[in-house]
């Protein structure tokens, strides 16, 4: 209420739109030729994806106003979302999913008890239910990983890939900064060879030279073996911004810690890791916004997430043709994802500002 | 030594030696076995090629190569759904077959001597005969490559398929111009705008770039190719029984189009057929399937799930398909094609 009594008068949306974009004629002409830059764009686009496109039908045949086939992300929708998961099984992703947002909202709510423990316990239980529901066995029917896709696959792997990751980060990034040699000289490696190379890379080795050097009848499923890879990427990125944080806290809270007597797992765990992970926080969800974008490059080994799955229904030959549908629909829905993570960061950031 | 016990001797060899023989008629093949065990062939496809590779709206796939790995489990298993397919892009194929994650490829993949060669892997026999062909308005009124003189031709530059093309018309005589463009897709596009009379690629991507052409029924794709890529399915070296099992499924389902056995006829033509070809091939005569460590309705089982060659081309990239290809060099070598297969005999 006071907020309201403070906050200075705002000129009208007119004045301000005047003295903003047009007070002299240079700022006009900039600002009507952006307009006009603007309105160019989406005009068409406008037209293609909204005014002139098909909603209805169930072919490509019913597609015929000229603009944008939405019908085909209608045909495809099952599989944009849970790939060639079976039908009958589906109920099973949505669960996992819902699991998952419960999970993310209970980590971030304050009442919950002694939360550095419970979270983590939180994910760890999540991880090995959601796994079992995909996966099945244990009573549920079996559901190979081939027979995952779409949106599932992407959120799946974004998910295991950054929660595995951040605990190994957090390890390497003590391990760098670790007084004993040999941890030192393990961690700096790890974190160097992993950032050094590109997840391209990573992806391709993972997939096809593993198997080739493996002995027979060993196999790890593909799936997990792109995960691993995709994972420790991460977690070498993830260190990284970690030791930003380590390095950014004032060294008076590790000394004065151990002056009061905490050894170096009390000292860590209860005074600079909280403090560092706070401040690397934007960092660490900037990594997993990445992380996200770069599931997508799991496509190349023929794992089909959502960009793969999009790629891969223009092969049918009912629907060849829709490259701007496909590539515009899962665009959108990578940016929903993305936008809406970091606006849930900056959320978080300015929710918890504070000092020390 | 006596006679008596050289005579024992030599009946012990000769047991022995019929032994070795039956043995090697039912070659130990762990790759059956191994399907057998686990109850499915393990089949690698292309990830995803309109026509012959590609999972439709029910997420189920299908093509004309994804067909024969529903054959060769029907052969096998006696059920043409048991397949698990293994998509894979063109750097995963080899390594996926060699390190036995795939029983076989089905993929769309020309056969050449340094792949068979030095990559440890055979073909056994041509499944689509892939050349490079044109494609031309109908009204132009041009039917084969020759009849290209004075027309423009649309290629990507750099592209292999500009120099097949440029050193055809070369080394024939024939005057034609040809335009290029960065990409593939611009060069369609500029065909499709009327900037050039033909466009050039090979059969199959043809087939797939006519349907997204503004009226697809006005252009017409040459049979007449100017380059020679057979493709067929694959195995690795070794395990020569299974290998026989693929080579002889694909002669098969040939076969039963070249004899006219179909999906619809083959129970009848099983019961009542009194050709002794057709009577070998569905298992009625001769016990072939058993030679290959097969029940004897193998191919009864292949025909009657999936059909003959024919059926299964004209349903996946043929007249039955969106695609709509001819049969050109794909069509039996009795009726103008050069689809061959060996007798069963």
């Amino acid at each position: 209420m006071t907020a309201a009594a403070i906050r200075p008068v705002r000129p009208s949306l007119l004045r301000r739109l005047r003295t903003d974009y047009f007070s002299t004629p240079l700022d006009a002409l900039v600002s009507l030729a952006c307009i006009a830059a603007i309105v160019a764009i989406a005009l068409p686009l406008l037209r293609w994806a909204v005014i002139n496109a098909n909603f209805s039908g169930t072919t490509r045949a019913d597609c015929t106003a000229g603009g944008a086939c939405w019908v085909f992300i209608k045909a495809r929708f099952g599989q944009f979302m849970y790939g060639f998961y079976p039908p009958a099984e589906r109920w099973r992703v949505d669960l996992a999913a819902l699991l998952l947002i419960g999970t993310v909202a209970l980590s971030f709510w304050r009442g919950l008890p002694r939360r550095a423990l419970t979270v983590p316990a939180l994910w760890a239980v999540l991880l090995v239910v959601d796994a079992w529901l995909l996966a099945g066995g244990f009573g549920l029917p079996r559901v190979e990983t081939r027979q995952w896709g779409g949106l599932m696959l992407t959120v799946f792997l974004s998910v295991y890939a950054g929660v595995l990751a951040v605990p190994l980060g957090i390890l390497l990034a003590l391990g760098r900064q670790s007084e004993l040699p040999v941890i030192r000289l393990v961690a700096t490696i790890f974190i160097e060879f992993w950032r050094g190379v590109p997840i391209i890379t990573v992806i391709f080795l993972a997939s096809l030279l593993l198997p080739l050097v493996m002995p027979a009848g060993w196999d790890i499923d593909r799936l997990v073996r792109a995960l691993v890879g995709l994972a420790f990427v991460i977690a070498a990125y993830m260190a990284e911004a970690v030791r930003g944080g380590l390095q950014a806290m004032p060294k008076g809270q590790g000394e004065a810690a151990a002056a009061s007597g905490l050894g170096y797992w009390q000292t860590t765990g209860l005074i600079v890791l909280p403090q560092a992970l706070r401040i690397s926080m934007p960092a660490m969800t900037n990594e997993f916004i990445a992380l996200v974008k770069n599931t997508s490059l799991v496509s190349i080994v023929s794992i089909f997430d959502l960009l793969g799955i999009a790629q891969a229904s223009l092969a049918d030959p009912n629907w060849v043709g829709m490259n701007m549908e496909a590539y515009a629909f899962s665009g959108a829905v990578y940016w929903l994802i993305c936008f809406g993570l970091s606006r849930w960061s900056r959320h978080l950031e300015t929710s918890r500002k504070t000092t020390h | 030594m006596t006679h008596l016990a050289r005579g024992a001797l030599g009946a012990a060899l000769l047991a022995f030696g019929a032994d070795a023989a039956g043995a090697q008629q039912l070659a130990p093949s762990p790759t059956l076995d191994a399907i057998r065990a686990r109850g499915h062939v393990e089949c690698g496809v292309h990830l995803g090629l309109p026509g012959f590779s590609f999972a439709n709206d029910r997420g189920e796939w299908t093509g004309l190569d994804v067909d024969f790995c529903r054959a060769i489990a029907a052969a096998v298993l006696g059920d043409a759904n048991k397949v698990r397919y293994t998509p894979t892009s063109v750097q995963q194929r080899w390594p996926v077959l060699q390190s036995g994650q795939v029983d076989l490829l089905s993929r769309n993949t020309t056969i050449t001597f340094s792949r068979n060669v030095t990559l440890g892997v055979n073909f056994q026999g041509i499944n689509f005969y892939e050349g490079q062909s044109f494609i031309v308005r109908t009204s132009s009124g041009a039917k084969k490559p020759a009849d290209l003189e004075n027309a423009s031709i649309c290629v990507a530059a750099g592209s292999t398929e500009e120099r097949t093309a440029a050193d055809f018309f070369r080394e024939r005589n024939i005057k034609v111009t040809i335009i290029n463009f960065q990409k593939n897709d611009d060069a369609i596009a500029a065909y499709d705008a009327g900037r050039c009379d033909s466009y050039t690629a090979g059969l199959g991507a043809l087939a797939g770039q006519r349907i997204k052409l503004k009226t697809p029924a006005e252009h017409l794709i040459m049979t007449e190719t100017i380059s020679n890529d057979p493709q067929g399915p694959v195995t690795r070296w070794g395990d020569e029984r299974w290998q026989a099992v693929v080579r002889w499924v694909l002669n098969g389902m040939i076969a039963a189009e070249y004899l006219g056995v179909t999906s619809k006829n083959v129970d009848d033509m099983r019961a009542n057929s009194k050709s002794a070809e057709i009577r070998r091939l569905l298992g009625a005569d001769g016990g072939f399937g058993a030679m290959l460590g097969l029940s004897n309705d193998w191919m009864f089982n292949a025909i009657k799930q999936v059909g003959n060659y024919g059926e299964s081309y004209e349903r996946t990239v043929g007249k039955g398909s969106p695609l709509g290809l001819e049969r050109g060099q794909n069509q039996l070598w009795t009726r103008g094609g050069i689809l061959f297969t060996s007798p069963f005999q």
